[in-house]
């Protein structure tokens, strides 16, 4: 059963145009200039219930522009969507009990006040039974470790703690859907493995579908099982993780921190990006060698201080896809 | 869900508003005692004025006792209004507007709550702070059935002045900048709209023109109401502030429903 149905949906936003200098301010006082600009391009998909799918994209692609579509924030210029079964933007009120939505880059939490008081605001916002409420929240607390903050005021949290608290308030009143728009942004490795764990084990054990913006490579990999790219508007990938890592996710850069001068160095599938007099940046192929084999090499002539392993930033796959797609079909 | 539990909503909001506001108390003291400036200057106006009437007593139906108290009163219920167009832009403008709008909560409700319930902290501490200075420059005012009125006179005057200033904080949906049609509305109601002065006091024509503007219901008829109690004319009083909560109401229900579709929320 889809959860999420989206058919030719576009939006389009009228901008004034500001023309350079003074004069240029004047004139566009006097005779203002409006330019169309088309966020989203009439995209189509569908997404079934307890489906975990990361919506991808450069700045600027559209992503946040179709969430507030499909949450029913913004109005479409044309197209339909449904969401549960109900369209977002006329049905906002019914939908909003059976949604839940975190923005990475905004708080729900009130500043001043322990996150308790936003919770038990939120039991009366969505009007959950009292003995609902007080056991969800209690799983929640258990869930996200929040004990020892609960009574603490949001100011005085870090961000990690914050954001984990973000979640749980709009998990308390146990969405069918999910919307996440970069829920890790800002957190530190350790922080974004334990929302990721979280949130992985929210799907499986609730159903819930995750609907999630990130451009951070790890949330995909980890927590997603489909990916939709869009890029000025329109959708340009649509499948399996597996099958995007396959096929875009090629490269892994390795960090090396170096004992003595490294020297030239001749990995086969790897190449030196960066290099100083410690230092070295390796961008490996994983295509045409491993982690393994290029690490042993490296390790075979010189001491190794320090090693990291990162994947390619979400921008440089989506560069590689641009390059798949043609530049022609995608800016189009 | 009955209407009993929506209410229940909003005044547990409401509730959290309030403690949100304890945040800010001595924020309100500090900007409170800008009264003490204010009433040291319309002190010394008001007693040359009187003076140069030949010592009247009455100055259009006010001794200069009521006319100090009744400036206590609108100056009190004025540095207690949030201002909502500040809040709405910057909602508009950094996207906030969103995480309103995908909760089960009405948009201008919310913000009518969150608004009454800030204003009754920061008119609480100004009516005290008010008040003690009241009775320490002006000495006490006289006592009258008006200053029980005075709350739902006030409750009322704020509502209308939640239901103006939404009407143009609504602007924000489309233009983004809201705060310059706010300065001169303030304008408006600090003369016109009777802050600085009962409207008795103005010209003939400046009055009619007053009376037919629902500036009136704000500040005028709470500050009447409580230092020129007419008991004959408190429920025409009312009347007027409650038909006007109910006309502009309907204006802020109709640009709502056009604005929100409208809305380009920033962001992301």
């Amino acid at each position: 059963m889809s959860s999420i149905r989206v058919e030719q949906l576009g939006k389009a936003f009228r901008i004034k145009k500001k023309q350079e200098g003074f004069a240029g301010s004047f004139k566009s006082l006097l005779k203002p200039l409006y330019e169309d600009k088309t966020a989203v391009d009439g995209i189509t998909f569908s997404a079934r219930q307890g489906e975990t799918v990361a919506f991808l994209g450069p700045n600027g692609a559209g992503k946040s522009t179709t969430i507030k579509m499909l949450t029913g924030i913004l109005h479409p210029t044309i197209g339909f969507a449904e969401v549960l079964g109900c369209c977002p933007w006329t049905e906002r009120t019914k939908l909003s009990y059976r949604i839940g939505s975190v923005f990475g880059q905004k708080s729900q939490l009130w500043y001043h006040l322990p996150p308790i008081d936003t919770f038990e605001l939120m039991s009366r916002i969505y009007e959950l039974r009292r003995s609902d409420y007080l056991q969800r929240r209690d799983e929640m607390i258990e869930r996200f470790e929040l004990a020892p903050y609960m009574n603490t005021p949001v100011r005085k949290l870090s961000l990690g703690e914050r954001m984990r608290c973000e979640i749980a308030a709009s998990l308390l009143h146990r969405p069918q859907v999910l919307f996440l728009d970069e829920p890790t942004i800002g957190l530190d490795v350790v922080v974004k493995q334990r929302i990721r764990r979280l949130i992985h084990e929210l799907n499986e054990q609730e159903g819930t579908t995750v609907f999630l913006t990130s451009h951070d490579a790890g949330d995909i990999e980890q927590l997603c099982e489909r990916a939709i790219v869009i890029n000025y508007g329109r959708i340009v990938f649509d499948d399996r993780v597996e099958l995007m890592k396959l096929r875009y996710m090629t490269h892994k850069t390795i960090r090396l921190v170096v004992a003595d001068d490294p020297g030239d160095m001749d990995i086969p599938g790897a190449t030196v990006v960066e290099r100083s007099e410690t230092k070295v940046v390796l961008s490996v192929d994983t295509s045409l060698t491993t982690i393994e084999a290029a690490l042993t090499n490296v390790m075979s002539s010189r001491r190794i201080i320090d090693v990291t392993i990162e994947d390619p930033p979400m921008e440089e796959i989506i560069t590689r896809m641009y390059g798949d797609f043609g530049e022609e079909d995608c800016s189009s | 869900m009955t209407t009993l539990g929506k209410m229940a909503k909003y005044a547990f909001i409401g509730k959290i508003t309030l403690r949100n506001q304890l945040a800010y108390i001595i924020d309100f003291l500090i900007r409170s005692l800008f009264l003490l400036l204010i009433l040291y200057i319309f002190l010394q106006l008001w007693q040359a004025t009187f003076h140069g009437e030949g010592d009247a007593s009455l100055i259009a139906g006010y001794s200069f006792n009521q006319i100090m108290w009744y400036l206590v009163i609108t100056e009190a219920i004025t540095l207690a209004c949030p201002s909502l167009c500040t809040r709405i832009e910057e909602e508009v403008k950094n996207g906030d507007v969103g995480y309103r709008l995908v909760r089960p909560i009405h948009f201008v409700v919310f913000h009518y709550v969150e608004y009454m319930s800030e204003a009754a902290v920061r008119f609480g501490v100004n009516a005290v702070l008010g008040g003690t200075l009241g009775l320490l420059i002006i000495g006490p005012p006289e006592l009258s059935a008006g200053f029980l009125w005075l709350p739902l006179a006030a409750a009322f005057g704020l509502t209308v002045n939640f239901m103006l200033n939404m009407t143009l904080a609504l602007c924000a949906f489309w233009v983004e900048e809201t705060r310059g049609i706010e300065f001169v509305y303030n304008k408006f109601l600090f003369t016109i709209g009777g802050m600085l002065m009962p409207l008795e006091l103005f010209p003939d024509a400046l009055q009619a023109v007053g009376r037919w503007l629902p500036l009136q219901a704000v500040l005028y008829i709470p500050a009447k109401t409580a230092v020129a109690f007419d008991a004959s004319r408190l429920a025409g009083m009312l009347a007027v502030q409650v038909l006007w909560i109910a006309v502009i109401g309907l204006a802020v229900a109709w640009i709502y429903r056009r604005g929100v579709k409208k809305l380009n929320v920033n962001g992301g």
